[in-house]
């Protein structure tokens, strides 16, 4: 295979990466906006580790856990969609490692910490949370938008000569 | 590859400033059908949340118009019936009587007055008939040698007529029930109320009948375990007089308030606690049973006062259009293992039903094909975790011999009303003439013919055989 040809492969599966992924995101922020009721109290008041109280004023404080929960269904859904739609991807990815890194944090998978809301799978350290911001990791670092993407006609349009 | 071509495969494609061609606008665009096949999954999953929302909640009563009401019989089960009928509108609570004047009688007027209600009481049932001229509907919860005396004189009366089961502890009495309801017109219900369970209703249309999905059916075990407890007190006080008692049909002020332990009066635990179950063996198979073999006997309790069976253990024996049938019931007064409930064993999967809520799920044989579809007919809930599971398992699929065990679907139906309500809902909602009774007398019937058969083969001390020609009137 020639070096362009593999490049458009490499790329080809970026893309696909970038779309699973968002995928995830687009269908955990939807889950929860069409629950109606959804709150991300339980799984703040359940935090341990060492950024626990943090996690804990959260779940406790009204006016934070409403906001908490209006960013956490809106901002999956939009990182979702900038995904899977290459729109604005760095920016996506970048979002998706933060808001993922605040699950991980909150709820690390520790040996020897228990919670009662069930997570998947047993782990140590590395949990899926994790795996999945490796992914945005590479995501971000590779203009895939650029290839397949809305990013590309933005770019084209409004872009810097 | 032309020089287009060569452009697109190049990560840094789409350099700014050009004109947009078709390859950008195709590559630009190229991930948006994701969204169409996420936009089609969601609404597949919408629809099947909904149906699992729809089974779960039964449609809003449409309120009718007021039925003038007796209750009579106060006693515990009274009450029970009372507190269901108290949360069903469009009832006017007209008259109660309870031989029982001081204690049950004035309790239950008390607490119908403070609900507003013009409530009358009454000691001798023949006494209301004659005082309450414009009675529509009687609920009867007096001892089971009461029943066809009662139910017959307020059919008679032109009343429609909710007896709790037994029906009778006589089949001859029972019998004359039945006749009379025919004769008289009027509606008689018999109080198995799990037929008008929604969640019984569902296993047996949807699961059962609709579906067919634990297969042929070739057994069943069913129980209703009980704790050890001290027979019924009374306050000295209020203790009713003997000649009283007399004329009631009870030698002792104990008899009174034990009758279900004594021959004559009631007829002990298996028709208190198994007739409701064995009831729900013959509705689910669609049939009757052909034989019944028991052993039981007064093992724990002083026999003097407990003249019927503390501890029962039956096999009946069916015949559906399927095959053979052998379903297993038990009862025991000493000791609440497992509680009660109602297991049918098909070939193809396992149905735990109780009218308690507490069990209620279908299990898929392993060899049985899948069931995605009752899942997506909101049937029964989509099987617990796996990964769940497997961990409780672990020990067991260390030995081959083992089968794994079989996935666990919930029942999607929540009933959270008290467990009699539904099943007097019915009854008035057919006094109203919108609905068909769902345990008419004849039904009743059949039931009691099956269960009263259980002592006689404890007598007996072997197999008895039902004759086809036993469970008509």
């Amino acid at each position: 295979m020639d070096e362009k040809k593999l490049q458009q492969w490499q790329m080809i599966a970026l893309v696909g990466l970038r779309v699973i992924i968002g995928w995830h995101f687009l269908y955990e922020g939807v889950a929860k906006l069409l629950l109606g009721n959804w709150s991300a109290a339980g799984f703040l008041l359940q935090s341990k580790w060492i950024f626990a109280p943090v996690f804990k004023w959260m779940a406790n404080n009204a006016a934070v856990l409403d906001a908490v929960n209006v960013l956490n269904m809106w901002g999956l859904t939009a990182i979702g969609l900038g995904l899977i739609l290459g729109c604005f991807t760095r920016l996506a990815a970048l979002a998706g490692i933060a808001i993922i890194m605040l699950y991980y944090v909150c709820n690390p998978p520790f040996v020897g910490l228990f919670y009662s809301i069930p997570m998947e799978g047993h782990y140590m350290i590395v949990n899926k949370n994790l795996v999945e911001v490796a992914g945005l990791v590479v995501i971000m670092l590779f203009p895939t938008g650029r290839f397949a993407g809305l990013d590309r006609i933005l770019h084209k349009l409004f872009g810097k000569k | 590859m032309s020089e287009n071509e060569k452009k697109s495969g190049d990560a840094s494609a789409g350099k700014p400033g050009r004109a947009l061609d078709r390859r950008d606008f195709l590559q630009g665009l190229a991930t948006v059908p994701v969204l169409g096949l996420f936009g089609a999954s969601l609404l597949q999953k919408i629809g099947y949340d909904k149906k699992k929302r729809a089974a779960k909640t039964a449609p809003a009563a449409v309120p009718g118009p007021d039925l003038n009401v007796a209750l009579l019989g106060a006693g515990a089960q009274g009450e029970v019936l009372l507190n269901a009928m108290l949360k069903i509108p469009g009832l006017r609570f007209r008259a109660v009587c309870d031989i029982w004047t001081d204690y049950n009688l004035k309790k239950t007027v008390n607490l119908l007055k403070k609900y507003k209600f013009d409530v009358h009481g009454y000691e001798d049932y023949r006494d209301m008939l004659d005082g309450e001229k414009d009675l529509d509907a009687v609920v009867i919860a007096t001892p089971d040698f009461w029943h066809a005396r009662h139910t017959i004189d307020c059919l008679q009366a032109g009343l429609n007529v909710y007896c709790e089961k037994e029906m009778s502890n006589s089949l001859e009495d029972a019998r004359r029930m039945v006749i009379t309801a025919r004769e008289t017109g009027k509606l008689l219900q018999i109080g198995h109320q799990r037929r008008s369970n929604p969640r019984y209703i569902h296993c047996y249309e949807k699961i059962l009948r609709e579906a067919g999905m634990i297969g042929r059916i070739v057994t069943i075990n069913g129980q209703w375990n009980r704790s050890a407890q001290p027979d019924l007190g009374w306050p000295q006080r209020y203790a009713i007089p003997d000649a009283k008692l007399k004329k009631y049909g009870y030698s002792s002020m104990n008899r009174f308030r034990n009758w279900r332990w004594f021959k004559g009066l009631g007829g002990g635990p298996i028709v208190d606690l198994g007739s409701h179950q064995i009831d729900i063996y013959s509705w689910f198979l669609d049939a009757r049973p052909v034989a019944v073999t028991a052993s039981g006997g007064t093992d724990y309790y002083d026999p003097a006062t407990h003249e019927w069976y503390d501890t029962v253990m039956a096999i009946y024996e069916y015949q559906t259009r399927q095959g053979r049938v052998r379903a297993y019931y038990q009862t025991q007064t000493t000791n609440s293992s497992q509680g009660y409930f109602e297991n049918f064993m098909g070939d193809q999967g396992t149905l735990v039903i109780s009218e308690s809520g507490s069990r209620g799920s279908v299990y898929r044989e392993v060899s049985a094909p899948q069931w995605d579809e009752w899942v997506r007919r909101g049937f029964v809930l989509a099987p617990k975790l796996v990964e769940q599971k497997s961990e409780e398992e672990t020990a067991a699929v260390l030995d081959v011999r083992e089968t794994l065990s079989p996935d666990e679907h919930k029942l999607p139906v929540e009933f959270n009303d008290p467990y009699h309500k539904p099943h007097l809902e019915n009854f008035f909602n057919a006094v109203r003439g919108r609905e068909k009774l769902n345990c008419p007398a004849e039904v009743g019937y059949e039931t009691a013919v099956s269960v009263l058969k259980v002592n006689e083969a404890i007598e007996a001390g072997r197999r008895l055989e039902f004759n086809a020609g036993e469970f008509a009137v």
